[in-house]
């Protein structure tokens, strides 16, 4: 019952449903800047934006039991050093894509990736 | 005489179409993708494609749109079953007139639910202002694969059904 034109057609579906799901696991999401939005307690302390000419430097957060010094590397963050007994967050290695989270549990200090897409101003969408 | 016979029969049609709507609408969808459905009411989008051509088919599926929304939809909803139906009736209308001899109406069908898909996709990121929603295409594509070879093989077995009684019809009129 199927012709060709039908065999390949699917192919060509599948094929460019992998490419795309490929690109997108491989490239991430690239529209609009990121930003690296940091909070102690709960209160915003700082938002950095990242990026290909983002800033390459260490910056000391000082949380709740001690000073929480984080990695800024263009695009991406990560935990340095950070005066907690646990040290998970040193574990969790960088992060760059909006969504992820590096969190210290003990200092109460979060760092956000975020992008201006994710904070819009709709409460809710319906299909 | 004709034309009354054809818009009784587009209207019923339009009737089965609203009918597959609002029964989809009742089936849990069994994948966890938001936006993916069975699209049941794209046999009855087909059937007119093939039956009378793109312009009735068109016609037939906006009707469908809207009575299928007010009955039991939202205003969202309609703006996004609108687009999807517009855009993958076009294409499957050309599917069929133009290459018929390269596809079979399974093919048609899959060309329709994922030009549906990407239509949808497109449409929702316009609203929401973002484009991080194609990273659900690929998803909705291999879904609408598999309901696109279903609905395609569904259509084909009722179009042989319902060509027949339509000529069937035509004759009985000619005789009198």
């Amino acid at each position: 019952m199927l012709t060709k034109g039908d065999k390949i057609l699917i192919a060509t579906v599948l094929l460019l449903a992998f490419a795309i799901f490929t690109g997108f696991q491989i490239y991430g999401f690239t529209g609009g800047k990121t930003y690296a939005v940091i909070e102690i307690n709960g209160k915003e302390y700082q938002k950095i934006t990242l990026g290909k000419d983002g800033p390459k430097m260490q910056l000391k957060v000082p949380g709740v039991i001690g000073d929480v010094v984080l990695e800024i590397d263009r695009d991406r963050v990560r935990v340095v050093s950070s005066d907690c007994p646990d040290k998970d967050c040193i574990r969790q290695g960088w992060v760059s894509r909006p969504g992820q989270t590096l969190v210290c549990l003990p200092n109460r200090v979060v760092v956000k990736i975020e992008n201006r897409e994710s904070t819009s101003d709709l409460d809710g969408v319906s299909f | 005489m004709a034309k009354t016979k054809k818009i009784v029969y587009l209207s019923l049609l339009v009737a089965g179409g609203v009918a597959l709507h609002m029964v989809e609408s009742m089936i849990p969808v069994p994948f966890p993708v938001p936006g993916a459905k069975l699209g049941l009411a794209n046999i009855i989008s087909l059937l007119a494609i093939v039956l009378y051509g793109t312009r009735e088919g068109l016609e037939v599926n906006i009707l469908r749109c809207f009575i299928g929304s007010f009955l039991g939809g939202s205003m969202s909803s309609l703006i996004y079953s609108l687009s999807g139906a517009v855009s993958s009736t076009l294409v499957m209308g050309i599917a069929v007139k133009y290459f018929e001899n390269v596809f079979s109406l399974v093919g048609v069908s899959i060309l329709g639910s994922v030009t549906h898909n990407f239509a949808q996709v497109t449409v929702a990121s316009v609203i929401l202002s973002t484009f991080g929603l194609y990273s659900y295409l690929p998803f909705l594509m291999v879904v609408g694969l598999f309901t696109g070879v279903f609905t395609g093989l569904a259509a084909n077995f009722a179009k042989d059904k319902l060509s027949g009684s339509l000529g069937l019809m035509e004759t009985v009129d000619r005789r009198r």
